[in-house]
């Protein structure tokens, strides 16, 4: 019941199967903006369950942006995102698929399952950096977020 | 000769015109006597008798008498006979000049002298010693008549005369006036008409009919022994009596009767003509007859002479005709030709119905008209003007035939006819028949016979083939050219002559003496096929020749064409013919493959011991069988059903390839064969060899092949995606180590030992070497599984994309990089760039300090782009012109150039994926340049 959960604090969502690229990931946005609260959800279920905030996650934030990857275990991010997307109260959070894959068909899916934009992880751990940054830029401080819904 | 006078003479002359007995003639009668009477007064008739009757004076009468005498004299010389007065005395007491002419006196000569002198006898003796009649008898009696008196000219000569006398009163007393006229010519007319009369009277006994001359009272003066016997009389029983005894009516009131014509006009009419009259016998019967008057003068006045003939048998003869008139018109209407009458004036008197429907004319309109009318040439000249011929012989004659009649129809059209005359006797005399015919369908007929003979005789010439036409007596009647040359004669040495000089044998027996079947199946038969005939030539020579019969008709009855053809040719053929066959055979058996002959049945009439093997079959178990037994499928039809191509082609092609065709051994089993096919002219038609191979191992092979390249290119793929995926899956982990040795470097520099640094270091190293190498192999196996479709491309602006790419590379080293203008490419453009990009930048890259000049050119050769990249770098020793295109290889190490040695690998899997190929012109030092080839688009303008 927090009208403004941890104000000044964005909550990101990573859906992520791979610890060391969570790892790398949270490295990268804490270079970019300390002001990120990054939850991590390492497969389908627990992203959504997290989103719908069932279970252990009754008291989870719901997240200003999700960082999606594709292939996830148990529930992979297309079925993710297309349950995101077609839920009235979580398809305003804006979506982007990062994952290794740069394949036409996944790019093309993604974006037809309403993913807000497709990125591709680079390969080299300073591109990746930057990248992360560049979301940071555009994503979380340029970008106008939808404002948090009152209560839940 | 109307007057009375002319008669006078003749009829005294005329005996045959008095009755029997009686013989009249005239005296001349006295005047009166002279003395006795002269003194008395005569009454003095006509002339005087009116003047004389009154009571004169003297003086008065002698005045009047003088003036009657002045009268007297001058009547006397006006007129035209000789005049001659003479007193009682007998002397001459005037006389006129016709007088001095006659007698050839001068009047002096003759005043006063005796008129004896002139006129010797008669004259007086008459005059005066005749008492018996009374002067006025005597004076009105024609003195002269009758009497043979004949007066002597001067010279001596006598003359017959004529006197007639007169009274005249004078104061000398009565005087005579004498008329005397020659009748020399008369008296010559009067021997002659004696004569005449003479031969008449022949005539008359002699004449066929019976002749009866009637006199002006009606009565029978003449008749002939014809006469009695018609009528049953004899002679004396009919003369002086009435005509109208014999013939009862009609004559006389013909003759006499008929006063609006003169007795010459009724005379000269055939009167009897038309007019039933009839003659009535002595018995009493009567029959008809016919007469025909003439004029017959005589002194008695004019008589008639009537020829009568008897026709009863005519009077048969008519009711027959007119019987058969009857008849004959009714023939003449049922004909069914048009039939029509004409007489002697080419008049049409008779038609019939048909006659009016041929030329359009109503029965009336053509009766009475001229032929002409409706033949306009050759009835009329035809029958009348030839006098060469009889009447009946002209008539007889079908005179129509070959001769071109035309019919003229009412309405002005002109149609073909044939005319049949044939004469026909009539009351009328000759008419003539003409049966008429319209030949217009039969002239087509025969114009189209002789246009159709004319074609005929032209394609007779025409033909390849000897033709010979024959009659129905053997004989040839038509040849042509060919059949001259064929054996050797001349045409006119073969015109009638037996067929049987040419062709010995064969022919006529065929033709002729084949009673079973009708000509028309004997003629249309080949009789020729299979049967050996022989021609024989003018030189004696024989020569094989198969004939063809065909019926032809014409005018003559029918006629056989016979077109005969010299077959030596061909049957030295068939020799050959059988003795390639035999060869064939022989070849047929050797041939290393199962060969097989069929018919256009589809059956098999050859094969080798190859066929027999390969099919599993004993000879005589195949030969006439179908094919189809052996090959069930593909043979016949392609050969058989095939009607878009000749035979020839549809034989000559290998039918079997590339079809699926099986052969079916004796055991039913199927093995997979190819067929090839040949035509095979045999005497019994095209035939077809099949050389039939069994491809059981070939399939195998093929079937193999296809197996193994199916391995490879599935291998192929595996590779392919072995490739990409095992760069794809390795670059996770790999991003991981490397990642994280760098986050370590990072981080921990400086914190842990120098050893750690230097491990790191190291790690680091590896992962990043790693991972460049995955990229790139990734990439090279990305040029072809990534590869899109060759599309135009602008090589231009590829390079210029690709010099984008290569901005900072570029920037850093200050390289000046140009080009020609680039055409347009068929590339994929992605690879297109990364190509140039690679080149270049190896170009810049490879330096050995100094500016780097790098130019891009080029040039069309052969329908393919040479671009070339050349630079002024390095260079490179030859000896590794080709390794320097291998996966990874490096000519440098990496503390002096980085790079993986992929980037000319890439290059040559790109220029051989767009077909073309790369090579390198370098020494070291000079600088090197790169060439390749893209294939280039036609630029539309």
């Amino acid at each position: 019941m927090n009208f403004i959960e941890d104000s000044g604090e964005l909550q990101v969502l990573l859906v992520e199967d791979s610890p060391g690229d969570v790892r790398l990931t949270r490295e990268a946005f804490r270079e970019a903006n300390r002001a990120i609260k990054l939850h991590v959800a390492s497969d389908g279920v627990e992203a959504m369950a997290f989103l719908r905030r069932e279970g252990v996650y009754a008291d989870a934030p719901r997240p200003d942006f999700i960082l999606l990857d594709l292939n996830l275990p148990r529930m992979d991010g297309r079925e993710v995102l297309e349950q995101i997307k077609g839920d009235e109260s979580l398809k305003t959070i804006p979506t982007v698929i990062l994952t290794t894959s740069d394949a036409e068909a996944d790019i093309v899916k993604s974006y037809e399952l309403r993913a807000n934009c497709y990125l591709s992880k680079p390969v080299r751990l300073e591109a990746f950096e930057t990248l992360v940054r560049s979301i940071n830029d555009f994503w979380l401080t340029k970008v106008k977020l939808p404002q948090k819904r009152m209560g839940k | 000769m109307h007057q009375q006078p002319a008669l006078r003479g003749s009829s005294v002359r005329d005996q045959g015109l008095r009755n029997e007995g009686e013989f009249l003639f005239r005296e001349p009668s006295d005047l009166q006597s002279p003395r006795s009477t002269y003194a008395r007064s005569i009454p003095v008739t006509t002339m005087t008798g009116d003047l004389m009757g009154r009571k004169v004076s003297e003086k008065d009468a002698e005045n009047s008498l003088a003036q009657m005498e002045g009268r007297y004299r001058g009547l006397l010389e006006a007129a035209p006979d000789a005049m001659v007065v003479v007193n009682q005395k007998g002397e001459i007491v005037l006389l006129n000049v016709q007088a001095e002419k006659q007698f050839g006196y001068h009047r002096d000569e003759l005043l006063g002298q005796p008129v004896k002198n002139i006129i010797p006898e008669g004259f007086a003796e008459r005059l005066i010693a005749d008492d018996l009649r009374s002067a006025a008898e005597a004076l009105a009696q024609q003195i002269g008549t009758g009497i043979e008196l004949s007066g002597r000219r001067k010279n001596g000569s006598e003359f017959p005369i004529e006197i007639m006398l007169s009274p005249l009163q004078s104061p000398e007393g009565i005087l005579v006036t004498a008329a005397i006229r020659n009748i020399t010519v008369r008296k010559d007319a009067e021997k002659h008409l004696a004569q005449m009369e003479g031969r008449y009277r022949g005539l008359l006994e002699a004449a066929p009919d019976a002749m009866v001359v009637v006199n002006a009272g009606g009565e029978i003066v003449l008749l002939n022994v014809q006469a009695e016997e018609q009528f049953g009389y004899r002679r004396d029983e009919l003369v002086g009596q009435q005509v109208k005894n014999i013939i009862p009516e009609g004559f006389a009131e013909r003759l006499i009767a008929d006063g609006t014509r003169t007795a010459a006009e009724a005379l000269a009419q055939q009167i009897g003509t038309g007019i039933e009259l009839s003659g009535r016998r002595k018995d009493g019967t009567e029959f008809p007859i016919e007469i025909m008057l003439s004029p017959l003068e005589s002194a008695d006045g004019i008589l008639v002479t009537a020829a009568i003939r008897n026709i009863t048998v005519r009077k048969d003869a008519e009711k027959h005709l007119a019987q058969m008139e009857s008849r004959y018109r009714g023939l003449l209407e049922a004909a069914p030709d048009a039939m029509v009458v004409v007489n002697q004036a080419g008049e049409i008197v008779l038609l019939n119905v048909q006659a009016e429907k041929q030329f359009g004319y109503r029965r009336d309109e053509l009766v009475g008209q001229r032929v002409k009318n409706i033949i306009p040439e050759g009835f009329a000249e035809r029958l009348i003007a030839d006098d060469l011929r009889s009447a009946a012989d002209a008539l007889a004659q079908q005179i129509g035939t070959g001769i071109e009649l035309s019919g003229l129809r009412k309405n002005g059209s002109e149609f073909p006819i044939e005319i049949m005359l044939s004469p026909l006797e009539s009351a009328d005399g000759i008419l003539v028949t003409a049966a008429i015919r319209d030949v217009s369908v039969r002239k087509r007929a025969e114009e189209h016979l002789v246009q159709m003979e004319s074609r005929y005789r032209g394609l007779l010439e025409a033909a390849p083939d000897a033709m010979v036409v024959v009659d129905q007596k053997g004989e040839i009647v038509l040849l042509n050219v060919q059949a001259e040359k064929q054996f050797g004669y001349h045409r006119d040495e073969l015109l009638g002559q037996p067929v049987k000089n040419i062709i010995p044998e064969g022919f006529a027996e065929r033709l002729i003496a084949d009673d079973l079947r009708s000509a028309a199946e004997a003629l249309s038969q080949q009789i020729g096929t299979g049967i050996e005939l022989s021609g024989r030539r003018k030189d004696g020579g024989n020569f094989p020749i198969e004939i063809m019969l065909s019926p032809l008709e014409s005018l003559g009855g029918i006629l056989v064409t016979a077109a005969i053809r010299n077959i030596s040719v061909r049957r030295d053929a068939e020799t050959h013919l059988a003795q390639m066959e035999e060869r064939y055979r022989g070849l047929l058996e050797a041939a290393p493959d199962a060969m097989v002959v069929v018919n256009q049945q589809g059956r098999i009439v050859l094969l080798n011991v190859q066929a027999e093997k390969q099919f599993g079959y004993h000879r005589d178990e195949l030969l006439g069988q179908e094919v189809k037994s052996i090959i069930p499928e593909g043979f016949a039809e392609r050969l058989i059903a095939d009607g878009l191509r000749s035979p020839a082609e549809a034989l000559a092609q290998q039918i079997g390839t590339g079809l699926e065709l099986h052969g079916h051994r004796k055991d039913g089993s199927e093995f997979p064969i190819e067929l090839m096919l040949s035509p095979l002219e045999g005497s019994e038609g095209v035939l077809v060899t099949a050389a039939i191979r069994d491809i059981t191992q070939r399939k195998r092979a093929e079937a193999q092949l296809l197996q193994k390249v199916e391995e490879l290119n599935r291998s192929n793929e595996e590779l392919q995606q072995f490739a990409y995926v095992a760069s794809h899956d390795l670059q996770e982990p790999l991003r991981m180590v490397a990642s994280y040795t760098q986050l370590l470097a990072r981080r921990y520099k400086g914190k842990l030992d120098s050893d750690a640094d230097e491990f790191i270091a190291f790690a680091v190293d590896g992962a990043n070497r790693m991972q460049r190498l995955i990229q790139d192999l990734l990439a090279f196996s990305r040029v072809g599984t990534k590869g899109k479709e060759l599309l135009a491309t602008s090589s231009e602006l590829a390079l210029k994309q690709a010099l984008r790419n290569l901005r900072a590379a570029i920037e850093d080293s200050g390289a000046d990089v140009t080009h020609d203008p680039l055409p347009m490419v068929l590339a994929d453009e992605m690879q297109l760039i990364q190509l140039l990009q690679n080149l270049v930048g190896n170009a810049v890259k490879y330096q050995s300090g100094g500016v780097p000049r790098v130019h891009v050119t080029a040039v069309m050769a052969d329908g393919r782009w040479n671009f070339s990249v050349r630079d002024n770098g390095l260079g490179i020793d030859s000896k590794y012109f080709d390794r320097i295109f291998g996966m990874f290889q490096r000519l440098h190490g990496r503390e002096e150039f980085e790079g993986t040695g992929i980037g000319l690998a890439i290059c040559k899997k790109i220029v051989e994926r767009h077909g073309g190929t790369i090579r390198v012109e370098s020494e070291p030092g000079q600088g090197s340049r790169f060439h390749f080839d893209l294939e280039g688009i036609e630029r539309t303008s």
